[in-house]
């Protein structure tokens, strides 16, 4: 029994107890770090869209973050348009801006590609330097505290921005599981393979890819809405930077590139990493926490390519078996 | 005015165009992108500091020690990690200079701080003036040894038997290991030299910049975007590009706005990657 | 399947991450703002926070803060500690805000879940302040920053103070001093180029400093901003060289500071330098040109001699044992971070009290000045007003003369004199 419902019964008991835990504490610390990891999480998978099925490394992803957080605070401050609204705009434009990117940017492969995302990137940093008296310059925006008020989404406790990031989350879980099982994740996986190959077969690899794109870029420039509203502060050199794309894609590729469960370990790991790095070291051994993602960035590469989840695999998890006297096989695919 | 930017611009160009060669080099024979570039040209830096501190020697003289180090800590990097990507997909190369990039930059921040440190001399100053354009020596010292360097290299590639390697692997492996070349060795030497040519670069840029853990980074989009424009693999390519982009910054903070040359030279970058990818010149190796 | 695994996977990180997060202090805070410790059960130590980037292109900067700060602290526990609250000694929780703002929130929260502070000093930079002040308006614990933007104290915050100068306010000062210049020594210097890095701190002193020298009557030849931390100055100094100009108004960190000087004399101009602060005014410009800095001209928002100071024997001890103790002159970072941990002391002193928000009421009622060290603050007292800034406090101009920065503008702080005559 514990076959046929094992699956959904223990997702549904781990969710149960995630949603939980702000029942439980109030450290506004700790419900701020693991907000901070689902929303990594979701970069990730929404990240994945493009630089895990599709296999073109993108450096760039800033981009749509920072067009997603910058529209929601030019809009919320300026324009007292709230949030709930400004994050749709912000995922339009951001859409809007992947086409201008990819269309380009697809005709090239492998390191060309990336070099060309980075290119973007920073071109998008510039202009917002450039244009301080629109986009604040390199003061950045802010959001000004005034309270509680959820209708703009701004919480005093961060046990509201906790429920919110997970419910996304899981939304975008579900979101990918439908993708990548609908004949565009197919041609996605198809183009990851080997593109030449797919493209003799048919399949229009170019809007797949651009496709995929906007998907990607959309469900980022959302999220940089909601970062925008839990940090409240946003500046060229924070949200649009390279780093912040590698970060992005760090996420992604410990934790499995290509993975739907690859982000949310990647986020864990990344960030639980960065935290206690801080908290132990920081005042003391600058520039460590950053060492060691360079480490993990290099291990990764050397010996698990596949990504940290890749571990996983290597439990020995009771199969869901029709023959009860099959004996349990170590699974060795993904 | 025009005449004085153009001036600046080669001056800025040359160092561009030394970064960029040892990038291209490597590129052009294993077909690796090294984004950690610029952080060896840290370490170039670092290393003249340390030994300027320690030994007393001038930033000059250590070029003769500075370099051969480069070349040595080059090959060992080459075997302990480069060498275990090669013919696996880009992504695997890509990551993996990605992260040693990263752990160099905050390596040095964690041993000797983010501060900024520099090294002692009298040149930085200096200048030769005339008709009104000024062209600060130590520049002009930069360029010409860049030159040299570059010059050299060709020479290398094209005369000798290391040099003949190089090129059979870059064209084919598989060609290359049926001529009874070693094709890892192959690779491991022309990585050093690399690195060699990062590291010199960073050495000879001391007089000029501060030395500080972030200082690669500097350097490290624009050599990007000089190793495209000259086409991937091109030493020759890489130095006339050198030039080029550092005229285009020079022209465009004049013309457009200061804080805008870099946004010419990204633009420029799509445009060559969209156009012209293989380079102005489309050609492949040197 | 892998949903099972990731989620599996996923749980156990989040305990993981919990394990670690509550390992660093696992005290469960009622609610840290209400943290209140009265004369009743008087505490023997007293916490106060220090936020500022030490780590990241920020951190030269930040560690001057640390420097003051930790002197205060000192300072204040070799002489008794807080004698109303029954000898209390001061501790200092050092938080590195890193120099990127997203982290910054997430460490802050962490030392506002963890410790029980009583008040917030720092941070240097805008940036950062404005990304972590909402915080310690939520948890009603006031905080004291030196960065100069004025956005800070355009929230409405009640518990945010700023006892620096405007970033607005340079120029103006800048402008005014060359004025004053013009005067003393028939100068006649009417060409003015006026550039600026494209950082927070770049933009907020040089916002309006063309208008400002325009109603001045003097002539803006040049109005640039270029990108911080770059290459080549030389595109810069080609500009400055071509546009004539006869006086610079720079206003750049450190790395930027010295390619501009360099590269002017490289290109043989020497145009009248009034620095914008930050990078002219701090140690490693000295140590980098040795003797050749002095003569070197700049505005600061704070000088270690001013008048409000020397005079004063108890505020120049001060800035003697930070020069004894850590080898390099006092700051216009670390001034202003020493004399915020002073007021915080006094103001336990006087409420007899260690609660954040007695501490916030009575920074924000007093007058500072005399031999207190609000005093420290040019022109010698200090006043918060409603929205949190020290209304009173204005830039002042230094000329490095001896290694050292000195006051020489305006007449009412000067220490010094300007000597023309050292600038080549």
């Amino acid at each position: 029994m514990l076959a046929r419902y094992g699956k959904l019964g223990v997702v549904a008991v781990l969710l149960a107890a995630a949603a939980s835990v702000p029942l439980f504490t109030d450290q506004q610390y700790l419900l701020n770090v693991l907000t901070m990891i689902f929303l990594f999480s979701a970069l990730g998978i929404a990240w994945n869209f493009i630089g895990g099925y599709a296999a073109q490394l993108s450096l760039g992803h800033a981009v749509f973050l920072a067009i997603g957080a910058y529209t929601t605070i030019i809009l919320f401050t300026r324009y007292h348009v709230t949030p709930l609204v400004g994050m749709f705009v912000g995922a339009v434009l951001a859409v809007a801006a992947s086409v201008i990117i990819g269309y380009p940017c697809f005709r090239l492969r492998g390191p060309y590609f990336t070099l060309s995302t980075i290119a973007f990137g920073e071109i998008l940093r510039i202009l917002l330097l450039h244009y301080g008296n629109f986009t604040g310059g390199a003061n950045g925006l802010n959001i000004p505290y005034r309270g509680e008020q959820p209708w703009n989404l701004q919480f005093d406790s961060k046990a509201s921005y906790y429920w919110i990031m997970l419910a996304v989350l899981v939304l975008f879980y579900v979101l990918g599981k439908v993708i990548t099982t609908s004949r565009i994740g197919m041609y996605l996986q198809a183009i990851r393979d080997d593109q030449d190959a797919a493209e003799s077969l048919g399949v229009k690899t170019g809007n797949v890819k651009l496709t995929a794109l906007m998907i990607s870029a959309g469900l980022t420039g959302l999220l940089g809405a909601i970062y925008a509203c839990i940090i409240g502060f946003v500046d060229p050199g924070s949200v649009a930077s390279t780093t912040m794309s590698t970060q992005i894609a760090l996420v992604a590729i410990v934790g499995g590139v290509g993975t739907l469960g690859g982000p949310i370990v990647g986020a864990a790991v990344v960030t639980g990493l960065t935290e206690v790095t801080n908290a132990w070291l920081g005042a003391t051994r600058t520039g460590t926490s950053l060492t060691l993602y360079g480490a993990l960035l290099m291990i990764i590469v050397l010996t698990r390519p596949a990504g940290l989840i890749s571990l996983v695999d290597l439990i020995k998890w009771p199969k869901k078996s029709e023959k009860p006297t099959e004996p349990a096989t170590e699974v060795t695919s993904r | 005015m025009m005449v004085q930017s153009i001036i600046n611009g080669l001056m800025i160009g040359g160092i561009y165009a030394l970064v960029a060669v040892g990038l291209t080099l490597i590129f052009g024979v294993m077909g690796i992108v090294n984004f950690a570039q610029g952080e060896l040209l840290m370490v170039g830096m670092f290393l003249t500091y340390l030994l300027n501190q320690w030994l007393g020697l001038g930033i000059y003289p250590l070029f003769f020690v500075v370099t051969p180090l480069c070349f040595l800590i080059g090959y060992g990097i080459f075997r302990g990690l480069i060498n275990r990507v090669i013919g696996k997909p880009d992504i695997y190369q890509i990551l993996l200079t990605l992260g040693l990039s990263i752990f160099l930059i905050n390596g040095a921040i964690m041993i000797w701080g983010p501060d900024y440190h520099s090294i002692p001399n009298t040149i930085k100053q200096a200048a030769w003036n005339f008709g009104g354009f000024s062209i600060p020596v130590a520049r002009v010292i930069a360029f010409c040894v860049a030159a040299a360097m570059v010059w050299a290299l060709n020479i290398v590639i094209n005369k000798t038997e290391m040099g003949r390697a190089m090129r059979a692997t870059a064209e084919s492996r598989e060609i290359a290991t049926l001529l009874g070349i070693n094709p890892r060795r192959t690779f491991a030497i022309a990585f050093a030299i690399g690195i060699a040519l990062a590291g010199a670069a960073g050495l000879l840029m001391s007089p000029l910049f501060y030395v500080y853990p972030h200082v690669g980074q500097l350097f490290s989009n624009t050599a990007f975007v000089v190793v495209v424009l000259g086409g991937m693999g091109d030493v020759y390519g890489a130095m006339i590009g050198g030039l080029l982009i550092g005229i285009v910054e020079a022209l465009s903070s004049v013309y457009l706005a200061m804080d805008l040359a870099q946004l010419g030279v990204f633009v420029i970058f799509i445009l060559v990657l969209f156009l012209r990818p293989n380079g102005l010149f489309g050609r492949r190796t040197a | 399947m892998t949903q099972k695994r990731a989620f599996a996977a996923f749980v156990a990180s989040i305990l993981a991450v919990a394990l670690v997060a509550g390992c660093g202090g696992a005290k469960k805070e009622a609610a840290p703002a209400a943290g209140s410790s009265d004369k009743a059960d008087a505490p023997k130590e007293i916490k106060i926070a220090f936020f500022n980037p030490l780590s990241g292109s920020n951190a030269d900067a930040g560690k001057q803060d640390l420097d003051g700060v930790k002197l205060a602290i000192e300072d204040v526990n070799n002489a008794g500690g807080i004698k109303a609250l029954g000898g209390a000694k001061l501790s200092l929780v050092v938080t590195d805000t890193t120099s990127d703002p997203k982290d910054a929130v997430s460490v802050v929260e962490r030392t506002l879940s963890t410790e029980k502070v009583v008040a917030g000093i720092g941070p240097g930079f805008s940036n950062i302040t404005l990304s972590i002040i909402p915080l310690l308006e939520k948890n009603r614990i006031p905080i004291l920053v030196n960065a100069i933007s004025d956005d800070i104290t355009k929230q409405g915050y009640k518990y945010v103070f700023q006892g620096t100068p405007k970033g607005s306010m340079f120029g103006q000062t800048q402008v005014e001093f060359l004025g004053y210049l013009n005067k003393e020594f028939n100068l006649g210097l009417k060409n003015v180029a006026i550039v600026y890095e494209n950082s927070a701190y770049g933009e907020s002193t040089s916002k309006g400093s063309m208008d400002i020298a325009k109603n001045a009557g003097l002539n803006v030849v040049l109005y640039q901003s270029y990108p911080a931390g770059f290459t080549d100055a030389s595109s810069l100094v080609t500009a400055i060289k071509n546009a004539k100009a006869d006086v610079l108004f720079p206003v750049s960190y450190t790395n930027d500071a010295k390619l501009i000087i360099n590269t002017m004399k490289q290109f043989n101009i020497s145009p009248l330098v009034i620095g914008g602060g930050a990078g002219f005014l701090w140690p490693t410009i000295g140590k980098e040109m040795g003797d050749a800095v002095n003569g070197l001209i700049s505005v600061g928002s704070w000088n270690w001699d001013s008048k409000n100071i020397s005079s004063v024997p108890e505020l120049a001890a001060a800035t003697k044992r930070f020069e004894d103790k850590y080898g390099y002159f006092m700051t216009e970072h670390a001034g202003p971070e020493y004399a915020y941990v002073r007021m915080v002391a006094e103001a336990m002193e006087k409420t007899a009290s260690a609660d954040p928000t007695k501490i916030r009421d009575y920074l924000a009622a007093t007058e500072f000045g005399g031999t207190t060290f609000g005093g420290f603050f040019q022109p010698g007292k200090a006043k918060f007003d409603d929205k949190g800034w020290n209304a009173s406090v204005h830039p002042v101009m230094i000329q490095w003369q001896g290694g050292k920065p000195r006051t020489i503008y305006p007449a009412a702080d000067a220490t010094a004199k300007v000597e023309l005559s050292i600038k080549k």
